[in-house]
């Protein structure tokens, strides 16, 4: 190389800069803009929080269970009593019954054990469903289904859908018109209907085929079912993305250089498509819990007496006039996580895109 | 003897059919399914609640309440059956004059196409014939031109002469089904909902298989003895399936009559905003138990399950109540009904039945179908089992596929929820069908408890002779009860008690006892 | 031009046939009960079961039954008798699968056509102040709204919406539908709620795709010099920044809507009681019914591949540089 043109380097430029102004200046890496970008949105750390908490509650259900509320979540206690404040209560009392001595029936609405919050020390805080099971315990291990599933059907779908998307975008040609036809035919397919047939399908034998054991009442089912829905919307994007980064020069130059496929896929293309996974994936987690909420109300997901929220919802419909917090407290508990991921989502995209021009910040 | 105890608004003339009938229009009725209004397929209690008023048949049943509504009179015949002193041979004839809606004659011939129809068609009820001489043979190739030899007909006579291989007691009854309702000859083999022509009251004039049909009068009709006008113009059905929506419905005005379920929290709310019915049925809900399938061969294990579930804990969460706990195979209806008290609820003897087994610990799947009081039970069912030392979990199965399913050999399901209905009153129809070891099939069985002990096995095939319910029949029928039950292939549980729900402006509801809410006689304030 | 259409028609063809095959081998090789045997009912004899399979065909390979399949499913679409056997059959109800789909029709695009107007109306209107208010308090309160909107699910909020608004308080019919032609009045009052309740969905969704691209479009180059130029903010957000904002919007309009009008409002139609598309697939597919399942497949799947075509179409008309060279 030639002789520099001028013994001014950016690191002499800024010394020269600090010494002037007092004020060191450090190079800082997107990474660390994005951070203090998110840092200041409230709004979002505090959602991230919130989503930590429910999925902090929800994991913990079995303790819960065990030692708050003493019984497991699909145990009947109809016909038992409780005792709240001190006086004897029936979980579930009332009905219709046989009047012997007017030899007809006697209708009568059955009354359900309501919320003692902490009037039975820690039994039916949030009251009795319709079967004299715990509300609270159905709840919880309600969330902790919900969420395994979400997430780890998110994880699924994003690492699948990135590995086809890379492939596809660093082949091209052939390869991405394959890859492109799966994209359109599983947009094309009526998902939620094909994820009702299935598990309606093995949930009489589970799945035996190929090595691969899943029991009927197995939580892989519904999780795999919902992975592969959102396959193409993120896949599509995120190969746009590909394409368009493996026309830039650096990528040629790194082929040029002789980078194998994995080299370049891993540290040219991936680096620069990470923040865009990252929000997908948050995002992803908020649909797969609404989708997998859906199936289950539908019967095709969690299937009972095993609880996940969407079917919390459907059993109790049925009792919204007597007991509605039956159906509305796990709808609440899904809007709550729901919400907290987009938010964070929101912030999370708001942090990573400096190009974005107004974010929500103070 | 037999339990009368509903709250009916019945009045006093219960027992004669309305002379001068009260104008009532249309009558707009909200069911939940049906499933064909085929006479040689229909098989749900929905579809015939319709139907027994389009289709006759040549014996038919009285509209009246309470236990005369089981006696057998005349219908298209015209009288009671000539039969023979080997109990084989029946002989009917046909009333003069016999029109069907569409303007044709009735013909004695017609009657034997029905039956054939049923083979020819594959309709749900054939099973219930085949004791016909050449009726099984037929059914081997059924062709449109091949014979049943049992059944002889003569058009000029109007006389129809059916031979059966072996005598049945409950025979009369088995030909007041609507499987058995003639048809025009022309009648195609095809499922044709609506279409067919009856000699009823009524005839169909509308069928939407998802969205519900519609009923108008037959001009051709005459009232009989035993037949009455009806008093509705026209009869307009929707399907609702949500039990909710269709109480809402009657409560908010768009419908008069719901046959649906009521939520059982809602049942309250509903008695003040409409006309709440309860209606005895003759039906049992139970579990049944593979007396094949580990666990449930071990009569120890069987008995636990009896005493450990809580009745009327049970009835209180899936009726809400409306239910009688019962530990009996047939329902209170029947002359033969001893209540039976073998198992009280002791969850401390169950555990200590299983232990004493050796069946702690073993694993059982129980298996319900997708219709939400199914469920409730089934889940119910499952926690007993969970909590008395087995190793339990719940297998839903669509509706649609359930029965065939569970009644498969090779499923080797061990236990599970069900449910009959009577088809038509007589012993036979619970204790043969689903109790006689002699009637197990590999596919499509009705014994799910797949039980057959020799005792009660010849009993049962020797009570068939019988052709009337004597109570010293009534005592043997008793007997056989007591000692399936003291074996215990079921846990029953329930002998519902159906809701029946009326807008504030309906009247003269009767029941009958077999068809359900009387809709012919239904009248408006 | 021509070549462009007749490329997208051969592949819409291609992606039907693929999602045809793929749902039949799915259905083939799940175990969902022996057909012939659900056909025959409660009592039937083994002759009763083996008639069924010779006539309906269920005894032959997977490949003839797929055919035969596909050729009844076409037979159904055209007009005039046909036999029994040739037309499309549900295995439970035996009735003709076509003619379900066409009777659910009318109710499944009552409730889709007029969210769609409801969600794209509100959705442009939320998504258009929120981005002229950006970064103060109404936008912000709009965000979240928008958000618990997206975060609710579908089926709840009807729930929730028949519970206050149909049941307590009987100010709305509590589900149902009544055709148009047989009473307009009644058909309006009954769909208002279902309505609104997929309309709140996808309101949420459009604003914040739209403002997010308005404010991506308001920090363009070409915004900038126009605004240098004189020209008034309100007529630069309409004639330059809403015109580009609003394409993205044409692409996710046509999918979603297609995939509603195909079956996608399942949920909705479910807790509306509103017997659609939607509706009648939910219950067939529960019961694992084949035909019928065959038969809503393809009718979904029919949709999205058209508007997919539609929109890219759309997309190339009003964004010059799209178009194919």
């Amino acid at each position: 190389m030639a002789e520099p043109a001028t013994d001014l380097t950016f690191d002499s430029a800024a010394l020269l800069a600090s010494e002037e102004h007092e004020v060191t200046i450090v190079g800082r890496s997107p990474w660390y803009l994005a951070w203090r970008r998110l840092r200041r949105n409230y709004l979002a750390l505090a959602s991230l929080g919130l989503f930590f908490v429910i999925v902090i509650a929800c994991a913990l259900a079995p303790v819960y269970a065990h030692h708050v509320a003493h019984t497991g979540p699909n145990d009947v206690h109809v016909g038992e009593k409780v005792r709240v404040d001190g006086k004897l209560k029936d979980v579930i009392g009332g009905g219709s019954f046989y009047d012997v001595n007017t030899g007809k029936f006697v209708v009568k609405a059955p009354t359900y054990l309501g919320p003692t919050w902490w009037h039975a020390h820690g039994r039916f805080v949030l009251g009795t469903d319709n079967l004299g099971r715990d509300v609270a315990v159905r709840v919880l291990y309600g969330g902790r289904n919900s969420l395994m599933i979400g997430i780890g059907s998110a994880l699924i779908c994003t690492f699948v859908a990135l590995t086809l998307a890379l492939l596809a975008g660093y082949y091209r040609g052939g390869c991405d018109w394959l890859i492109s036809r799966f994209f359109d035919i599983i947009w094309a397919f009526p998902v939620l209907l094909l994820a009702i047939a299935i598990s309606s399908a093995l949930a009489i034998n589970g799945f035996h085929h190929f090595g691969i054991n899943i029991e009927p009442g197995s939580l892989w089912l519904p999780t795999l079912v919902i992975s592969y829905v959102l396959i193409p919307y993120i896949g599509r994007p995120i190969r746009g993305q590909i394409l368009s980064l493996r026309e830039k020069e650096f990528i040629e130059a790194a082929i040029g250089q002789g980078a194998g496929p994995l080299r370049v896929m891993f540290s040219d293309l991936l680096p620069n498509i990470v923040s865009t996974v990252l929000v997908f994936f948050t995002l992803i987690i908020a649909a797969n819990i609404l989708t997998e909420a859906g199936l289950s109300y539908l019967g095709a997901g969690v299937r009972l007496p095993d609880p996940s929220w969407g079917n919390l919802i459907a059993s109790g419909q049925d009792q919204i006039e007597t007991a509605p917090w039956l159906s509305l407290i796990p709808g609440i508990a899904i809007v709550l996580t729901v919400l907290s991921l987009n938010i964070f989502g929101d912030g999370l995209r708001d942090a990573l895109d400096p190009r974005a021009k107004v974010r929500i910040e103070r | 003897m037999m339990v009368a105890a509903y709250g009916v608004a019945a009045n006093k003339s219960s027992s004669a059919p309305n002379k001068a009938y009260k104008k009532v229009g249309t009558l707009r009725a909200v069911l939940d399914t049906i499933d064909f209004l085929d006479p040689q397929q229909a098989y749900t209690g929905q579809s015939w609640w319709a139907m027994w008023n389009v289709y006759e048949t040549l014996l038919t049943y009285k509209h009246v309440d309470g236990p005369a509504g089981y006696q057998l009179v005349p219908g298209l015949a015209q009288s009671m059956p000539k039969i023979s002193s080997n109990g084989r041979v029946y002989k009917f004839t046909l009333r003069p004059g016999l029109k069907y809606s569409n303007g044709k004659k009735v013909q004695a011939s017609d009657f034997k196409w029905a039956i054939k129809r049923g083979f020819l068609a594959t309709g749900q009820g054939v099973g219930f014939y085949t004791d016909i001489a050449g009726a099984k043979a037929f059914a081997a190739h059924p062709t449109k031109g091949g014979n049943i030899s049992g059944i002889v007909v003569n058009n000029k006579k109007r006389t129809i002469t059916v031979k059966l291989t072996k005598p049945r007691g409950d025979f009369l009854t088995i030909l007041a089904l609507l499987f058995a309702a003639p048809v025009p000859s022309s009648t195609s083999t095809q499922i044709l909902n609506g279409k067919i022509p009856g000699t009823g009251p009524y005839r169909f004039s509308s069928f939407d298989a998802n969205r519900g049909f519609t009923m108008v009068r037959n001009k051709y009709f005459k009232p009989t003895k035993y037949i009455p006008r009806g008093n509705p113009d026209k009869v307009d059905v929707s399907f609702v399936s949500d039990a909710n929506s269709a109480t809402q419905r009657v409560i908010n005005g768009q419908a008069d009559y719901s046959n649906g379920a009521i939520p059982p929290d809602r049942i309250a709310n509903a008695k003040g905003k409409g006309h709440l019915v309860l209606r005895d049925a003759a039906n049992t809900y139970y579990f049944w138990m593979n007396t094949r399938e580990a666990p449930f061969n071990k009569l120890k294990v069987r008995q636990a399950v009896n005493y450990a579930i809580d009745r009327s804990a049970l009835n209180r969460i899936v009726w809400g109540g409306l239910g009688r706990a019962t530990q009996n195979v047939l329902p209170p209806t029947y002359p033969s009904y001893t209540k039976l008290k073998l198992y009280s609820h002791n969850v401390s003897k169950a555990k200590q039945l299983i232990n004493q087994a050796g069946a702690k610990g073993a694993k059982v799947t129980v298996w319900t179908r997708q219709v939400s009081d199914a469920i409730d039970a089934a889940q119910y069912y499952t926690s007993v089992l969970n909590n008395i030392g087995l190793d339990a979990k719940l297998n839903i199965l669509p509706r649609a596929t359930y029965y065939s399913t569970i009644g498969n050999v090779a499923t080797h399901a061990q236990t599970g929820w069900a449910r009959w209905l009577e088809d038509y009153p007589h012993p036979l129809d619970w204790f043969d069908v689903l109790l006689n070891g002699n009637r197990i099939t590999n596919t499509d069985n009705n014994n799910y408890a797949w039980y057959s002990s020799a005792k009660t096995n010849k009993e049962i095939e020797g009570l068939k002779k019988a052709q009337v319910l004597t109570p010293a029949v009534n005592k043997r029928w008793a007997t056989v009860e007591k000692q399936i039950m003291q074996q215990a292939p079921w846990a029953p549980w329930s002998n519902r008690v159906f809701p029946e729900f009326f807008s504030k402006k309906m009247g003269c509801i009767h029941i009958q006892r077999l068809y359900g809410v009387d809709l012919m006689r239904l009248c408006r304030k | 031009m021509t070549a462009f259409i007749m490329r997208r028609l051969i592949g819409m063809v291609a992606v039907l046939f693929a999602v045809s095959v793929l749902v039949f081998i799915v259905f083939i090789l799940l175990p969902g009960g022996d057909p012939a045997e659900r056909m025959a009912g409660k009592n039937p004899t083994p002759e009763n079961i083996h008639n069924i399979r010779e006539k309906w065909g269920f005894d032959k390979p997977f490949y003839v039954q797929y055919a035969r399949m596909m050729q009844k499913a076409a037979n159904g679409l055209t007009p005039g008798p046909h036999s029994e056997y040739d037309i499309l059959r549900s295995f439970d109800t035996r009735q003709d699968v076509v003619h379900e789909i066409v009777k659910g029709i009318p109710a499944t695009m009552s409730l889709c056509i007029g969210a769609a107007i409801i969600w794209l109306f509100f959705g442009i209107v939320v998504g258009v102040i929120s981005a002229v208010t950006a970064g103060t308090v109404s936008d912000r309160l709009i965000t979240i709204l928008a958000l618990v909107g997206i975060s609710m699910p579908v089926f709840w909020l009807g729930i929730v919406m028949r519970y206050f608004f149909a049941e307590t308080n009987t100010w709305f019919p509590d589900g149902g539908y009544v055709p148009l032609t047989t009473d307009p009045a009644q058909w309006f009052y009954h769909l208002i709620l279902p309505w609104l309740c997929l309309a709140v969905l996808f309101i949420g969704f459009y604003g914040r795709v739209l403002r997010s691209n308005m404010l991506d479009s308001m920090g363009e180059d070409y915004v900038r010099t126009a605004r240098a130029k004189g020209l008034p903010p309100r007529a630069v957000l309409q004639r330059h920044v809403l015109r580009n904002s609003l394409i993205p919007i044409v692409t996710l309009f046509g999918l979603d809507f297609a995939a509603v009008l195909g079956g996608g409002a399942i949920l909705t139609e479910t807790v509306f009681d509103l017997k659609g598309v939607g509706w009648y697939a939910a219950q067939s597919v529960g019961g694992l019914d084949l035909p019928p399942i065959m038969g809503v497949t393809l009718y979904g799947a029919f949709f999205i591949v058209f508007f997919s075509a539609v929109v890219d179409f759309l997309y190339a008309y009003l964004d010059p540089r799209v178009r194919p060279a």
